[in-house]
């Protein structure tokens, strides 16, 4: 790793499946502040959950940012023109 | 309109008391035409109706139609985009689209305003979709609830990210990638990514959109983006052969 910090992180979390668990709720913002602040500081100092971290966070952005799909305009219209029509 | 539904209709009504008239020739078969036929409509739609379509309002042409232009229209690229991933098809998303969005006006009486409109339009094009699409589609419904459950329980959960698959080669994607690995998921896996990263529901109104518990959508998610990284990883490993060469 290049950066000099993460050589100070643990190799190993002993508490993976927690902090998965968590993570999923911190990434999809249902986890409490409390949980979140506990979240940081251990992500600070773990090294898998850092990069589980920023791996499931960068799928989310990509996800968001990729996959949306606009409605054609004229199938706009279309919804709007039948619904005039119906009143 | 299937024979059933012919029937209880006319069965319905009937015990009701709601009176229909007789059509055709004496020898002939006899043609039952309902002289309400807005409310034999409202009827078909009864055996498919949810506790969001109950009627709680009396809006007036006005309020309904600026409840529709103000409320219901700017989800309109969302629920398109929900459409397609649902049934992957441009053609098929176009009616469903459409025929969610008149539903939604037709029940609109039932949409209590200053409640979440965007969650409402989804559940009815979810509803729509299983009801009316799903059926032909050709893909079928493997999702096996029970092993959702276990899996989420299991040691599985603690594997690591595969070693081809990092944030730089998520970069390197063009977009294509993460959209094919989406459509490639199974309906259900496929519909709470949607709802939890495209488009940000709760996971408090992603339970009522699904009608599933709160439990099983956390589970369904997390089996959900473990298949995805799956499939991620997959397009990487294809990607870094192809650099290679």
């Amino acid at each position: 790793m290049s950066n000099p910090e993460e050589s100070k992180l643990k190799e190993n979390c002993s508490n993976q499946r927690e902090c998965l668990e968590m993570l999923q709720l911190i990434l999809d913002g249902e986890a409490t502040p409390e949980q979140k602040a506990n979240f940081k500081s251990h992500v600070d100092e773990c090294m898998p959950c850092y990069q589980h971290y920023h791996f499931d966070q960068a799928i989310k952005e990509l996800l968001k940012v990729k996959c949306s799909h606009e409605a054609p305009t004229e199938l706009i219209a279309s919804i709007k023109s039948k619904i005039s029509a119906i009143k | 309109m299937n024979k059933l539904s012919c029937f209880s209709v006319q069965t319905f009504a009937l015990l009701r008391g709601w009176d229909f008239y007789h059509r055709g020739a004496k020898d002939q078969v006899q043609i039952i035409v309902p002289r309400k036929s807005y409310l034999v409509y409202f009827l078909l739609l009864l055996p498919n109706m949810e506790e969001e379509e109950v009627p709680r309002n009396s809006y007036s042409d006005k309020q309904k139609q600026d409840i529709f232009d103000n409320e219901f229209m700017p989800h309109i690229n969302a629920m398109y985009n929900f459409a397609y991933r649902l049934t992957l098809d441009r053609d098929d998303a176009k009616d469903l689209l459409q025929d969610t969005y008149l539903k939604a006006f037709r029940f609109i009486n039932s949409f209590q305003q200053g409640t979440n409109a965007k969650a409402w339009l989804f559940r009815i094009l979810k509803n729509s979709f299983i009801n009316d699409y799903r059926k032909k589609t050709k893909e079928p419904n493997k999702v096996d609830y029970q092993e959702v459950e276990s899996y989420y329980n299991s040691e599985d959960v603690d594997r690591q990210i595969t070693p081809d698959l990092r944030v730089e080669s998520l970069k390197d994607m063009i977009g294509d990638e993460i959209s094919n690995a989406l459509n490639a998921l199974d309906v259900d896996f496929r519909t709470v990514i949607i709802l939890c990263d495209l488009e940000g529901f709760k996971y408090e109104e992603m339970a009522k959109i699904l009608d599933i518990p709160i439990g099983t959508v956390r589970s369904r998610l997390h089996r959900a983006r473990n298949l995805l990284k799956e499939k991620l990883s997959e397009y990487a490993k294809q990607m870094g052969y192809n650099k290679s060469t």
